[in-house]
Order: structure tokens, then sequence, then C-alpha cells
């Protein structure tokens, strides 16, 4: 299990990876900053950073809009 | 959702002069060679510029599949595990032959004389011609100033003509263009000092200063936005699928968040079928975002210019959810809209939130065909909306009654028909007789208070707390809120005294914002580093954030006592309607029940089980509205307000402003 901005709660599974987190969550926006247990993950590094379990995952929307 | 990427880009494996290199696919050769720490000489390559490979100094040797062959390194983009050869034989020859051509025509240019001796040119008589140029500040023809002026703030007025040797930097026609809007970039990109700056105009303290930062923020929009929010390319309409997978698009007078036909509304659909300049369109010319777009050629279906082919400045977000939000899931309806309201002069949010409390109304049976002229309104009645659109304009019908607002409508109607006040006033979208702007609230109390707190009542320009509160969950506590509710609208207000773009401060966000912790990164520090320095750059004191917050809070704290005389500037003018703040119905409930019910055992500590759904919405509006009451407290504390909502004389002592003409306003409000 890991949790995600210290709210939601999503299964763990071996091989995930922070856009596996990404794509569960349904998070789109592309102004984000992400943190795996407090380490940033570079966004180049989505599709490869793989999230251990228990892991506490940050993603951070940058406010925007008209 | 056709305009979202989620997948991740490839990385390859490729070999620089025999080390290892990994490298994001489409990067550029220069970039990967020169992060691998290898040296390549380059005359025309600028950071924050499209590559376009002319001076070929960049010139490397790419081995693909077994097969040699050289390219310019600074517009190569790496697709494939390649081997690269930074320096052969033939590299070094076709370089230093380059660099000697240069030296021969442009011999005492600092920037010449630096790239031959890096290439080993020493001949400057070998290429010695008539059009030898002996000026050390000689243009060199690099194409910086060109792609500046296209790129940095996408006008085109400098350009090369002629060929070969006869080539030269102009204006259209060889003459000054007075389309030219003089914003220095051509100045600052260029390595000669060919284009010198004359700074003439207002008399700012350190023009170099403003310059300076003016084009950190002209760099960031032509390299970043393209990846990040696409402003140049579809403007804030970006936002449409955006809401909708967050759950946070006004769909149905803002009872859900999302719809399945956004897909026909969202920016993808706007770009590829109605916005026709495919250019880059701002506020004024120069603006290095210009994120508003157009739709020519439309034809209109209805109203009093039907038939006609016109101009639609938009849409943007607001007026797409807006759509939505009435159920027209139609861009013709939208494009049409868009065009009525600019051009009655009707504020296209009002309308379009009216428009849905209009027809939840019609839906619950409050209004019916007899009293909507024969309409029946229900969502998605898109003709109908336009029909009241223009009854409203031409002061006829029902559209009279929509005019008035949503506030005026829910009074006439508990008046008259015996409507039920509680209801109307749950389901209908105002605060201080303001329609609500175009995001569901419901997740987000720090947003609820931003909007309801607002002093022209709920509109994002104030605060847009959203992502912050519903999604990241950065600012948990209430006191968190009320310091975000303290500084955001301040920031947001000392960018409206300066004549600052807020969409410039957070919809381009600068690579080292990543640097920062949550609350800290939230607040842009580059970008309100780089207004800072606009201020200072103007008047010649320097700015930090207290200082800016300070200024800001006495003009903010004036606007409040001014709303307060006017009879809006109290708490009760703060609360916002039911329906911003929690479900308001059993279909809302139902539609969210899984994340209501979780909330009310873990939050609340109530056991949602056995209950009936009457009962728990009960219990959820009570709850929530609780919770908006506390952080309405906090956050009256942390501004220096009363329990009601009113400035304090000790905050006003402390801002300087308390003097007698604004001390008369409180005291005469009060009396």
């Amino acid at each position: 299990m890991i949790t995600v901005n210290n709210k939601h709660k999503l299964d763990w599974y071996e091989g995930m990876t922070v856009q596996d987190v990404l794509d569960k969550m349904d998070y789109v926006l592309p102004l984000i900053t992400v943190s795996v247990n407090e380490q940033l993950v570079q966004g180049v590094d989505y599709s490869t950073y793989e999230v251990p379990d228990n892991a506490q995952v940050n993603v951070f929307h940058l406010a925007h809009g008209g | 959702m056709a305009t979202i990427t989620k997948a991740g880009p490839k990385k390859y494996e490729i070999s620089i002069n025999g080390k290892a290199a990994t490298v994001v696919e489409g990067t550029y050769l220069l970039k990967a060679v020169m992060d691998a720490g290898f040296n390549v000489p380059t005359l025309c390559h600028h950071k924050d510029l499209t590559p376009d490979g002319t001076c070929r100094l960049c010139l490397c040797e790419v081995e693909v599949n077994g097969k040699k062959r050289l390219v310019t390194a600074c517009n190569y983009p790496v697709r494939g595990e390649i081997k690269v050869n930074t320096s052969t034989e033939e590299v070094k020859k076709h370089r230093k032959n380059l660099a000697e051509m240069y030296l021969g025509r442009w011999p005492n240019v600092e920037a010449i004389q630096n790239i031959a001796k890096l290439c080993g040119a020493t001949d400057k008589e070998k290429y010695k011609s008539e059009l030898t140029d002996e000026n050390p500040k000689a243009c060199i023809l690099c194409g910086h100033c060109v792609r500046a002026c296209s790129s940095f703030v996408i006008q085109n007025i400098l350009g090369f003509a002629g060929r070969g040797i006869k080539r030269h930097l102009t204006m259209p026609f060889g003459e000054i263009d007075p389309n030219c809007i003089e914003c220095t970039s051509c100045g600052y990109v260029c390595p000669t000092g060919a284009i010198q700056v004359a700074d003439n105009m207002n008399n700012p303290a350190d023009p170099e200063l403003i310059r300076r930062h003016g084009m950190r923020i002209n760099a960031m929009m032509a390299t970043l936005d393209k990846a990040q929010n696409r402003m140049r390319e579809v403007g804030t309409a970006n936002l449409v699928e955006v809401m909708d997978s967050y759950d946070l698009l006004p769909v149905h007078n803002y009872r859900f968040g999302k719809h399945p036909d956004t897909k026909k509304i969202d920016s993808g659909v706007m770009k590829s079928q109605y916005f026709t300049q495919d250019a880059a369109d701002g506020c004024w010319l120069g603006c290095s975002m210009a994120c508003a777009k157009a739709v020519d050629g439309f034809e209109l279906k209805t109203g009093p210019y039907k038939g006609q082919k016109v101009i639609v400045d938009g849409p943007e977000y607001e007026t797409a959810a807006g759509g939505s939000n009435m159920g027209g899931f139609d861009l013709d309806f939208i494009v049409e809209y868009n065009f009525y309201c600019d051009t009655y002069g009707v504020d296209t949010i009002s309308f379009a939130t009216t428009m849905a409390f209009v027809m939840e109304a019609f839906e619950a049976g409050i209004i019916t065909e007899e009293h909507t002229g024969g309409k029946t309104l229900k969502f998605g009645a898109m003709d109908e909306a336009l029909e009241c659109l223009h009854e409203m304009a031409r002061g006829e019908g029902f559209g009279v009654e929509v005019g008035q607002g949503t506030r005026r409508l829910k009074e006439k109607w508990a008046k008259e028909l015996g409507a039920d006040p509680n209801f109307l006033n749950d389901i209908g979208m105002e605060v201080k007789g303001l329609e609500f702007s175009e995001y569901v609230t419901k997740e987000s109390p720090a947003q609820q208070a931003g909007y309801a707190m607002a002093m022209k009542g709920p509109q994002h320009d104030e605060a847009l707390l959203i992502f912050f509160d519903a999604i990241n969950n950065q600012i948990p506590t209430i006191e968190d809120k009320a310091e975000t509710l303290y500084y955001f609208p301040l920031f947001r207000t000392w960018f409206g005294l300066l004549g600052l773009c807020k969409l410039i401060w957070n919809d381009v966000i600068p690579p080292s914002n990543s640097n920062y912790p949550p609350n800290e990164a939230a607040k842009i520090p580059e970008r309100v580093e780089d207004f800072q320095k606009f201020y200072e750059g103007m008047i010649g004191e320097p700015l930090d954030e207290e200082k800016m917050l300070q200024q800001s809070a006495r003009v903010f704290n004036l606007q409040r006592l001014m709303s307060y005389y006017f009879g809006r500037g109290t708490r009760e003018e703060d609360i916002p309607p039911l329906r911003a703040i929690g479900p308001a119905t059993v279909e809302e409930y139902l539609s969210r029940e899984e994340r209501y019910d979780k909330q009310m055992k873990e939050d609340i500590g109530i056991d949602p089980g056995g209950k009936t759904v009457e009962e728990k919405l009960v219990i959820t509006r009570d709850f929530r509205y609780k919770h908006y009451n506390q952080i309405l407290d906090a956050a009256y504390k942390r501004r220096g307000w009363d329990h009601n909502g009113v400035p304090t004389v000790e905050r006003l002592k402390e801002l300087g402003i308390d003097i007698p003409e604004v001390m008369a306003l409180l005291k005469r409000q009060e009396q």
C-alpha cells in the first residue's frame, strides 16, 4: 500500500512506477512536481522510477488558470 | 482527452567520444554533448532560441546503424542509440575552414576571434574580400535577433534579405517598421553589440534590470510553454480537459465535476476545428504568452446577425466551462453565446451561471414554460438559452428576468412563486450578487473561502486555491488555509496594482521551482522575483515579499472597507451557497456517494450505514458549514479583521491607512 498526498491509499505492486501512480490517480496536469519518500523525481524518470511499497508519494500540482 | 499525453519520454543510451550517456528522446545533440562535458564551437546557437544550424560550426560525426555522416549538433534531435564523435579530423578540417571564412569577413569581432582560436584558425587573409567588415561590433548574421523577434514576442519584424555573401539583416522593404514594439529582445540576444538599445522611454531607474528579468520571462515562454500549459497554442482552454479529469469542471449548475461529452468541447477540438488564425495573440502586441485565441468566419445561426460570418474572440476556459455548466457540450453553441455576450456587453460567466441556475429551477418545477415564454429550459437546451440571451439584449420576455442575475431571481421566485427560499439559496451560485466563475469548489474549503471572501464576489482572480486544497492536500490545517487566504489575494492584488498579468505568474513554471518545498513553490519564487525587479527597475527601490504584501494590504483593506461601507463587506456576505461547499441534492450525493460516505466516517466520525441519503445530506451540510466558518474565523484573524470580517482599527494603523477619511468610512457605516 502506498499513500498519495497524505490522503489517498493505493494498492502497491512490484514494478509500480511514478507514471503508474499518476495514471491511477488520473493526474494529467503538466505542471506537477513529484516526490517519493521526499526524494524529488524528475519528469523524464516518471515511467522508469519505481515506487517502493509503503511509499509516501506527493504529487504537487501548481495552481494556474485564467 | 486527446490532447493530454501521459506516457513518459523514451531514453537512449548513446556514446559520445567513447563516453556513455543517457539522453531523453528528442534532446538536441549539442545539449547532450555539452552535458557530457565536451565543448563544441557554435556562433548561432542560443540556449533560449530555436536552433537553426546556420553557422555550421557545431558539425559532429554521427554513426547510425554503422553509417557515418556529419550533422549540425544544435538541431539534430537524438532519436535512437547513436555513436557520436565531436572531433574527427574531417570535422576539425570543416570547422577550421568555416572559422577562417568568418575571420576573413569579420576579423575584429570578439566572438569570431574566440571561435577562430577554438578551431585553430589564424589566417585572416585567406578569405578576405571587398565585403570584409573591420567593425568590431559588426553584425555576423547569427540570426539570434531574428529568432528572438519571432519566438520571444511573436512579431517577425526582423528578417534576412539577400543571398550568399549579400545576405543581410533588415526590416521589411529596408525601412524602419512602425510595427516594431521596441521590446529590445533583438538587442538582448545580439552577441556582438551590432544592435544597440537606446533607453529613452518612461525614464526607468534601471532599464537593464527590467530588460534582464523581462527577457527571462520571454525566454521561458518561448521554451517551456509548449510542454506545459500550451497557452500560446490553445490559451486557457487547456483547462477544459484538465478540470474534467479532476472532477472540477462545472456540469449542470455545478452539480457534477465531469461529463463524458467534455471531449466534444476540449482544447483539442477547439484547436483542430475552431481556432483559425493558427497564431498566438495577446492582450497587447508583444505579449510573450499571447494566450488569446480567435475563431474566424464563424457563421451565426441565431440573433440579429444570423447568417453573417464573424470573428469571435475566444472561447477561453470559463466560456467553454459555462457551456458544460448549462449542459451545452457543443462548441458551435459555445462560440455563438461567446460572440453574442461580447456583442451585447454581457459577461459570459454571469450569463452561463445564471442560465444554469434557471435550467435547474426549470427541471425542479420551480418555473415552467408559462414563466419562460414557452421555452423548455432543461439542461442542454442551447437554442433556448441563446433566445434568452437575445431577449435579454432586446429587453423582452423571460430574458429580462434572466438579466437580473441569480440573486434577484432567487428573491423574486421565493416571493412571487412561493418557491422554497432555502433550496433556491442552496443551488443559486452567487455571493455578493455576483455569479460564481466556472470551478467546482465542493472539495476545496480554501477555494470556497477564496471565492466567497473575494471583494467583488466569487471570481478566481483573487484566489485560485483549488489544487492546493482539493488535490495536493498541501494546506491541510485551518491555519494553513488561513495563511494561504492571506497571501494569495495580496499577491494577486499587487499584480493588478502594477498591471502585471497573473497568467504570466503561474502558467509557465521555471525549472528552479522544483528546488522549493510545496508551500513556497506555490508562490513561484523566480517569477515573483522578476516582478519585484520590474518594480525596482522602474522605481529604483528594492522590494521584498514583506514590503510587497504590505503595499498590497493597504489597498486590499481599503477595498474591504469600501465594500463594508456599501453593505457587502461583512461575514454575512462571505458565506457561499450550499452547492459551493458540498452536495445540495440527493442526486448529487448519490453521484459521489462513496466519497461522501468515506468522509462522513473518517472526518466527521459518523457511520453512514443505515442512514437515509436525506439524513446524510444534513450531516454533511452541517459539518461542512461548521468547518467553513472555522476557516473564515482563522482567515479573518490572519488578515487583521474582526469576527464580522471588518478590518480592525489596529490593522489600519499597522498599515498606515488610519487616515481621517478612512476612519470616517468605518464610523459612518457603524453608525
